[in-house]
């Protein structure tokens, strides 16, 4: 299958090798596997959506893509390179970064603490304000605000606004739309449409498809810890009912399709 | 590294931050990938103090054994012994280390969400209040 591209063409030794690539992984917490051998490939200046009823896995599958989790077997892989088991905060600086589910704000902070808090890369505290502030001007009306006295939505564009002043080359977004208004998860779906025509990778998890697919290049269907179809948006939403509403994918014997 | 260098005004990454990723990925230093670091290094603590004891224990009968005049063996024995107690210590020391580490990563964990969750029931209660 050819994925649509939208971002700059992949260069160099780049090219054709996926920019984030987990290989029959298995992961979960403590003794318990969540995710059965997820086998999915991310490419440069791609948006793949990750979709999936509650507790089908795809946060489990954000967490090894960004170090969180360490897979109990298989392996974590950028540009080529097997990264399986280095730390969450080294991944972090080499420039993938994930927006948490619940936004991962510090709500006593103010707007612009918190942006501080993305200057670990190295990029100076005047550079990170400027880009967020460029990119979202309403944070910067409200710099001095503390983050958890703002809405919802507001909250959401901080968290935004501080994984992109980090300059990531991969975004892992985790459940945009989550607790916000339907004309809120429109806005906020603008600012990474957007986003993904910058030519950065994006692998975003939603439980709700319909916002998403208008935006992602391939989409997957995860049910019960496996990657049961992957392709392009049209022809995922036709499958999204059945996974959604209990069809038996996740029986022993069923087999993720090839990306 | 500046923002500038690697994205236009209107934020488009160009293909040197590409470059660079790739240069970073190189080098990351890949540990080989076992699952939970600091639950290893609680069985290699526990591990290595049985190891200790059971040395100290054998080098004790052993010298036992070893009869009142036999002083050769008495003192390999001692030797052997304090190795023992040695191990046991440096047995003991990382797993003190490791379930510490363990402990207070799931301490702060609590602690953040505690805070987070104190704010938000702050909030919502002056919300209430107006």
């Amino acid at each position: 299958m050819t994925s649509v591209q939208t971002g700059p063409a992949p260069t160099g030794a780049l090219a054709g090798v996926p920019v984030l690539q987990l290989a029959a992984v298995r992961a979960g917490y403590g003794r318990i596997d969540v995710l059965h051998g997820i086998d999915l490939e991310l490419h440069q200046g791609e948006v793949f959506a990750l979709l999936g009823p509650n507790g089908a896995g795809k946060s489990t599958t954000l967490a090894v893509a960004s170090g969180q989790i360490t897979p109990s077997s298989g392996g974590l892989l950028l540009c080529g390179r097997d990264v399986t088991g280095v730390a969450a905060d080294a991944l972090a600086r080499a420039g993938v970064c994930l927006i948490p589910e619940g936004r991962g704000i510090f709500p006593n902070l103010t707007v612009a603490e918190n942006l501080r808090m993305a200057t670990y890369t190295g990029h100076s505290y005047h550079d990170v304000l400027d880009l967020a502030f460029a990119q979202f001007p309403r944070l910067g009306e409200r710099r001095k605000q503390t983050a958890g006295t703002m809405s919802g939505g507001e909250q959401q564009m901080l968290s935004m606004a501080r994984a992109l002043a980090t300059e990531p080359a991969v975004l892992l977004i985790d459940e945009l739309s989550m607790g916000l208004a339907p004309i809120i998860v429109e806005e906020l779906y603008e600012h990474v449409r957007r986003i993904a025509a910058s030519g950065l990778s994006i692998l975003i998890v939603e439980q709700f498809a319909h916002e998403i697919l208008g935006l992602a290049d391939r989409a997957g269907i995860m049910l019960h810890g496996r990657l049961l179809h992957t392709g392009p948006p049209a022809s995922i939403a036709g499958e999204l009912s059945d996974a959604y509403l209990g069809a038996d994918h996740g029986a022993p014997g069923a087999t993720s399709s090839p990306t | 590294m500046t923002n500038d260098e690697h994205t236009d005004a209107t934020g488009t990454m160009s293909p040197s931050r590409l470059t660079q990723f790739e240069a970073e990925v190189g080098k990351l230093k890949v540990t080989g990938g076992g699952a939970n670091p600091e639950r290893l290094g609680s069985w290699w603590g526990i591990g290595l103090t049985i190891l200790g004891f059971v040395v100290a224990i054998i080098s004790f009968w052993n010298a036992l054994d070893s009869g009142a005049n036999n002083t050769d063996t008495e003192l390999r024995s001692q030797i052997f012994a304090v190795i023992g107690v040695g191990i046991a210590i440096v047995g003991i020391a990382i797993w003190v280390r490791n379930s510490l580490t363990r402990y207070l990563r799931y301490w702060i964990v609590r602690l953040v969400y505690e805070q987070r969750e104190q704010t938000e029931q702050l909030i919502q209660a002056l919300r209430d209040g107006k």
